[in-house]
């Protein structure tokens, strides 16, 4: 796994941009273009204002002011029939644009087309709850709370999901590091044996291809076991017995045991 | 009360059999392994799979309990996260004496693939593993083979394991 | 001899003598029928459950934080572990929202598109047969259980022999599959296909249809209706279990599915039991997809990946004979594959119910977010509402036919 790096260091940006690169751009198509999307937009634009709509891969994308949210969304579901609410979450755009996006995604039965509503709310702006429309806001208002910490109003149990209750921080956001803070790293230490015992039990070992050769308390190397705990930093005890499950060895399976060398042709001739 | 009818002098003393406690007990231990369900995530899988039809590990005397109280193996198959941890603990703490802990798959032994602030890297954090079983998932026949590292290894110790606790560290 | 923790003991699990003669307990997380981590906090009034609360997060591993840090292709082998009954199907979503993204979908060539859809289908099988052996078990049929991984485990040779892995598979690419099928392969699906048809009928139904214990556990348990499984949005077999007839293989219809002749079981009965049957139809319709996969296969052309070198790496044959294509492979490898600007909810049917990948991209080689609708999150979020007014015995049928798997919940 990489880190995130956010590529916004001006003095390296010739370095992490390619000069002859233009990023492309998945098309937007005018909703018009289609029968059903064009019929629901104009319906839409007549109630509601909304700021931008395209089709994008098919499926039509608009843009609403987030305080008409429940609105939008009621009006969605009981004219439109777009009466499933799939999947709701937000997207971390705090370095770009102080905010969140957050989006719904709607599913109707009778036209099988999908909607995405999707609304910007500044960094300390809460949003409110869809959940009395669509029972599925109910998780996923928790987890969008949980992963990014937005706000939501109205909403009748807003807790932690993911995470445990007394977690810090919120994961989801591109601040938070991949492999936590000082308290994640620590979570499960403080909170079964105390924070005196960070020290007995060591750092976590993030590097996946860390080997430490001298550690006889979590691994022992196959064919060189010693005792649990054992120092062998200083001079290594040369050990004998290889595990096998079946006393005297297995069949094919090399025994790390015996001396291994190459024989002669005269050593050979006289075994 | 029946009388005996064996004549221990003659026939070489048999069927009189001659051990020490240590191997009679942990002959019978080594041979009973109940184990914990702890089926965690996709190496859970895999565990109940051991149990089922084609890999049948009541042959070994395994026998899958859902009770802490009544195993004596814990088999901590799949991803134990920081959630999770406090549980782990508990109920290895709920296990009587003597009890060993089998950590199977990637997750369990480093945290894996999961290189998150989610997950704990490395069940021995919290709890001490006896065998670390590698793998993602491991395969049933891997689960069975430590399971018989583990007969081995329990037949090998002494049957009071209290002698031996000097030697472990806190956790 | 225990060593010391601060771990105190837990009286969550129990508390009597309150006003109104309610018993708080605790399921879970670690309990065998709770399909995983799931944990309950129910409040009981005598034997009726009164309110519950679902508490999930135990299997959290932060997938979608994983996303952001991996090139696409890194990915592809952590969604094996979401719904890892069915890892192709996981797979599959995700190089299907990734193709989408990168508007490749139709050059995936046909014969990748028979073998995805001969792994998507078998996949189905072994999850809905897992599923019958844990909730069978779940309810007390300890038999159907051995039976049904029994066949499971022939399911899960056909995997290993095209793949080499029992669970996680990894057998999907974005653009195609990495590798055609073995010699021999075809027929011993076609004998595999003719044992599962007569398990189901000769040992799953002849045990279980009629059997009255099996109908007092199920009938009239869990009943979802319309409007919960509407609010809900609940999908796969769970909706159609409530009456609604809608398969995103039929309505919006991906890989091959088109041309292929199938039924949609659907079932207006919202009960575990009507569930149950659906459950057993649909193995039935996907022996009958490979069926008519088979012959599909052998006509095809041997292409296994999209020709599109901009995205995808060329084949080994150019790799070793073209500088260019060696120098492609290896921008793609190091750097990762650079997909438009834009975003993508790309939504397939997992045996679970469906399965939404939400991508939003912003020209770099990582997602810039990844959101997973999982369908078990929701189907445990119902748990809410489902288990409000039934017996606590009932708990462990109705989240056994929910059928819910954690990895998928927790991502």
């Amino acid at each position: 796994m990489r880190p995130y790096r956010p590529k916004d260091n001006v003095q390296k940006k010739a370095y992490y941009n390619d000069r002859f690169y233009v990023t492309p751009q998945i098309p937007k198509d005018d909703p018009a273009s289609d029968e059903v999307y064009s019929k629901d937009i104009e319906k839409l634009q007549s109630k509601f204002s909304i700021s931008e709509s395209y089709i994008q891969r098919g499926e039509l994308v608009i843009y609403i002011d987030p305080d008409s949210n429940v609105e939008v969304l009621e009006f969605l579901k009981d004219e439109l029939d777009y009466s499933f609410l799939m999947e709701m979450s937000a997207v971390d755009f705090l370095a770009q644009r102080e905010g969140f996006e957050i989006f719904y995604e709607l599913l109707s039965l009778s036209k099988r087309k999908r909607i995405r509503v999707k609304t910007f709310i500044k960094e300390n702006q809460a949003i409110e709850s869809v959940q009395h429309l669509f029972r599925s806001a109910n998780f996923a208002e928790r987890e969008m709370f949980d992963m990014f910490g937005i706000q939501v109003n109205n909403h009748p149990y807003l807790k932690r999901i993911l995470m445990p209750d007394d977690w810090e921080g919120y994961p989801l956001r591109k601040t938070y590091p991949l492999q936590g803070d000082e308290f994640a790293q620590w979570y499960e230490v403080d909170k079964i044996f105390g924070k005196e015992a960070r020290d007995i039990v060591g750092p976590e070992i993030r590097d996946s291809a860390h080997i430490d050769r001298y550690d006889t308390e979590r691994f022992a190397r196959l064919g060189h076991e010693v005792p649990r705990g054992t120092d062998i930093s200083k001079d290594e005890p040369d050990t004998d017995n290889h595990e096998f499950q079946e006393e005297g060895g297995v069949f094919l399976i090399k025994d790390l045991n015996k001396p291994q060398k190459v024989l002669s042709e005269k050593e050979r001739r006289e075994r | 009360m029946a009388q005996h009818q064996v004549n221990y002098g003659q026939d070489a003393g048999l069927p009189v059999a001659l051990t020490t406690i240590d191997k009679i007990v942990n002959w019978g231990r080594s041979n009973s392994l109940w184990v914990l369900t702890y089926g965690l995530a996709c190496c859970g899988i895999e565990m109940m799979a051991s149990g089922a039809s084609r890999y049948d590990f009541d042959r070994f005397g395994t026998i899958f309990r859902a009770s802490p109280r009544q195993a004596e193996v814990m088999v901590i198959a799949g991803t134990l996260t920081k959630k999770h941890a406090e549980f782990i603990r508990r109920l290895y703490d709920q296990m009587a004496e003597p009890k060993w802990v089998i950590s199977m798959g990637s997750c369990a032994n480093t945290g894996g693939m999961f290189n998150t602030y989610a997950t704990v890297q490395g069940a021995d954090r919290v709890v001490p593993v006896d065998i670390y079983l590698p793998g993602c998932a491991p395969r049933p026949e891997t689960l069975q083979y430590a399971v018989m590292m583990l007969q081995k290894k329990i037949r090998r110790e002494p049957a009071n394991r209290n002698r031996n606790l000097k030697q472990k560290r806190f956790v | 001899m225990q060593q010391t923790n601060r771990l105190r003991p837990f009286f969550e699990n129990l508390t009597f003598d309150r006003d109104d003669n309610h018993m708080v307990i605790n399921f879970g997380p670690q309990h065998p029928s709770a399909h995983g981590q799931l944990r309950l906090i129910l409040e009981l009034d005598g034997e009726e459950v009164v309110k519950a609360n679902p508490d999930i997060g135990y299997l959290h591993r932060g997938m979608e934080k994983m996303a952001e840090n991996m090139i696409y292709n890194e990915f592809l082998p952590t969604t094996d572990r979401m719904d890892y009954i069915a890892s192709s199907s996981n797979n599959y979503g995700f190089a299907l929202a990734v193709e989408k993204l990168l508007g490749i979908e139709d050059k995936v060539p046909r014969r990748a598109k028979v073998i995805r859809t001969m792994l998507l289908e078998l996949n189905r099988i072994i999850s809905h047969q897992f599923w019958l052996a844990t909730h069978a078990l779940d309810v007390g049929a300890m038999s159907v259980f051995l039976y049904a991984f029994r066949e499971r485990e022939w399911g899960l040779d056909l995997i290993e022999d095209y793949c080499g892995a029992r669970l996680t598979h990894s057998a999907i690419r974005i653009g195609g599959v990495p590798l055609d099928l073995p010699e021999g392969w075809t027929d011993n699906l076609a004998k595999y296909l003719d044992k599962v048809e007569r398990a189901v009928k000769e040992d799953y139904e002849a045990l279980l249809d009629e059997n009255r214990i099996w109908k007092m556990r199920l009938e009239n348990v869990g009943i979802i209706d319309k409007e919960m499984a509407r609010s809900w949005a609940v999908s796969g077999i769970m909706l159609r279990g409530s009456g609604f007839e809608w398969d995103l293989r039929k309505e919006m219809p991906y890989e091959l599915y088109e041309e292929l002749d199938f039924d949609i079981p659907i079932s207006d009965k919202m009960d575990s039991y009507g569930r149950y049957k659906l459950y057993m139809e649909e193995i039935r319709q996907s022996v009958r997809i490979l069926r008519q996969l088979i012959p599909m296969y052998h006509e095809s052309e041997p292409q296994l990946m999209a020709n599109v070198p901009q995205y995808i790496s060329p084949t080994k044959e150019e790799q070793m004979t073209q500088n260019y294509s060696l120098m492609q492979h290896f921008v793609l490898v190091t750097q990762g594959m650079r997909p438009p600007v834009g975003e993508v909810y790309v939504a397939t049917e997992s045996p679970k119910g469906e399965l939404g990948f939400y991508i939003n991209s912003q020209g770099e080689p990582y997602p810039y977010r990844l959101k997973i609708r999982a369908p078990s999150f929701f189907h445990t979020g119902i748990l809410q509402d489902l288990l409000v007014g039934c017996q606590l015995a009932d708990v462990v049928t109705i989240i056994g036919s929910t059928n819910i798997v954690f990895g998928e919940v927790d991502r």
